[in-house]
């Protein structure tokens, strides 16, 4: 189950499967799973969620996780001193050494400046990498021009809103 | 385990498919999204981007032409969206903002141009799958399939009755799901009224931040930006000048489309070195950006990565 909830998150499942799978997530173990990989996930990208509560089946699970995961981060680029919080890894890095705590961190990346101010940043951070962002105005002009859009009316600002929107509402620098 | 059920199902589906033509795929868009704009329907969708899963409420309501639309994010922070006439709010009461943006929503496909319905005949093989049904509603399955490496494949499953998408799929060169989104439930011809398209907060809070959006201010005319290596079945529907929030300098915008989807190219001056580059997919989205002299080109589109990436790598300045 683990193994295929893994595939579910790399995109590795096909079409056919995801039905299934779906139904296999509406069970309590399978969500645990599902979202303890996320968090993992969302961690290691920089884009843990305001208030994400990190419940105790999910805090048990990353004390027996034993999977090494490698930062899935974008080209990296010369090491910036501003407002990213993005969190870089060793590729050896065991989950269970990292601290619940630092999940729970803003995102400061694309934040906007309210949460930054008030956040408190990752201190966990042993080099900063700027990976690509979407400008959200770019994101905006383009959808006006994309035609399947508009089958489904108000849907591509869903992806606007999502709570785990890697487009926030950034305030543009 | 339950996989068994539905697989015959499909291939069941899969025998009686036909191939149909540029126009029918045509008046099979059209129909679709003429029932987004015209129908008043809630529902819950189920949307799933990426890795990720999110549930949102959706109601749209058309009052004698006049549409609104209120969707509010069921996971996490309660954020919503709401569109009026000619304006798009998405409140974000985590961030205590809200952004204000024109309701920029063209309905192309009646318009698209002689062209570009042929791009669609030719790049993509329109098939009417078969019916199934969604949410306990009898739906019509059609895909789009991609007759190169060059664009994603689309399946649509469309209301029987009246053409509504009651779920959509975005699958890349291997065939698998990047972005979907589906109805779990939806009432259609509901009877609303103007409360259940309010936003939750009808005047904002006195320390919450409004972010006024200039975005769909745009002055088409010749950039002088080139690009060489389009896809074959992409036209520039439209050229202009951008200016952006927070940027001194104006953006060139340029617009290729296939008549399903279309790519954007963006180009403006470099003001620090600073400036991220790379490739970023955000399920069916693909974006790739790349310095190039004092300049970042950021080209962004419902395509492959691939796609994108040639696109970026062939412009030049006249």
């Amino acid at each position: 189950m683990n193994e295929q909830i893994s595939r579910l998150m790399d995109g590795e499942v096909d079409a056919s499967e995801m039905d299934q799978l779906f139904s296999l997530l509406k069970g309590e173990p399978a969500m645990a799973t599902w979202s303890c990989y996320h968090t993992i996930g969302d961690a290691l990208r920089g884009e843990t969620a305001v208030t994400r509560s990190v419940g105790p089946a999910v805090a048990r699970q990353l004390a027996s996780e034993p999977t090494v995961l490698a930062p899935r981060l974008h080209v990296p680029s010369r090491p910036q001193v501003s407002r990213m919080a993005t969190w870089a890894w060793a590729a050896a890095a065991s989950i269970a050494a990292v601290s619940v705590v630092g999940w729970t961190a803003y995102s400061l990346l694309d934040a906007p400046q309210e949460l930054a101010q008030a956040g408190t940043p990752g201190t966990a951070r042993s080099a900063q990498i700027r990976p690509l962002t979407v400008p959200p105005d770019y994101l905006l002009a383009h959808q006006e021009y994309a035609p399947a859009n508009a089958l489904q009316g108000v849907g591509p600002y869903m992806r606007d809103v999502a709570a785990t929107s890697p487009l926030r509402p950034a305030i543009a620098e | 385990m339950m996989a068994g059920r539905v697989a015959p199902a499909v291939f069941v589906l899969a025998l009686v498919a036909s191939s149909a033509s540029a126009s029918d795929a045509l008046a099979w868009l059209t129909r679709a999204s003429q029932a987004a704009r015209q129908l008043n329907y809630v529902g819950t969708i189920i949307y799933q981007i990426g890795p990720r899963v999110e549930s949102s409420r959706i109601t749209h309501m058309n009052d004698d032409g006049r549409e609104f639309a209120k969707v509010v994010n069921l996971d996490g922070p309660a954020r919503e969206v709401v569109r009026t006439q000619g304006e798009v709010r998405c409140y974000y009461p985590d961030a205590k903002l809200v952004r204000v943006e024109p309701g920029t929503f063209r309905n192309v496909f009646p318009s698209l141009s002689a062209e570009q319905q042929q791009s669609l005949a030719r790049y993509y093989d329109f098939r009417v799958v078969g019916d199934d049904r969604v949410g306990g509603r009898p739906v019509q399955v059609v895909v789009f399939e991609p007759k190169d490496g060059l664009r994603y494949g689309h399946r649509f499953w469309s209301d029987g009755a009246t053409g509504l998408l009651l779920k959509a799929r975005v699958l890349n060169e291997r065939g698998e799901a990047v972005e979907q989104f589906a109805f779990s439930d939806l009432t259609m011809n509901a009877r609303l009224d103007h409360a259940m398209v309010e936003p939750s907060w009808p005047v904002v809070p006195r320390d919450w931040q409004v972010l006024e959006n200039v975005s769909g201010d745009v002055v088409p005319e010749d950039t002088g930006w080139i690009v060489a290596r389009v896809p074959p079945g992409f036209e520039k529907i439209m050229e202009g000048w951008r200016k952006l929030r927070g940027r001194r300098e104006r953006v060139a915008h340029i617009v290729f489309s296939d008549g399903l989807v279309s790519v954007s190219v963006f180009v403006e001056p470099l003001v620090a070195a600073s400036a991220p580059a790379g490739f970023l997919q955000k399920g069916g989205l693909n974006v790739y950006s790349v310095k190039q002299d004092d300049h970042l080109i950021t080209v962004m589109g419902e395509t492959p990565g691939a796609t994108v990436r040639q696109i970026a790598h062939s412009i030049t300045h006249r």
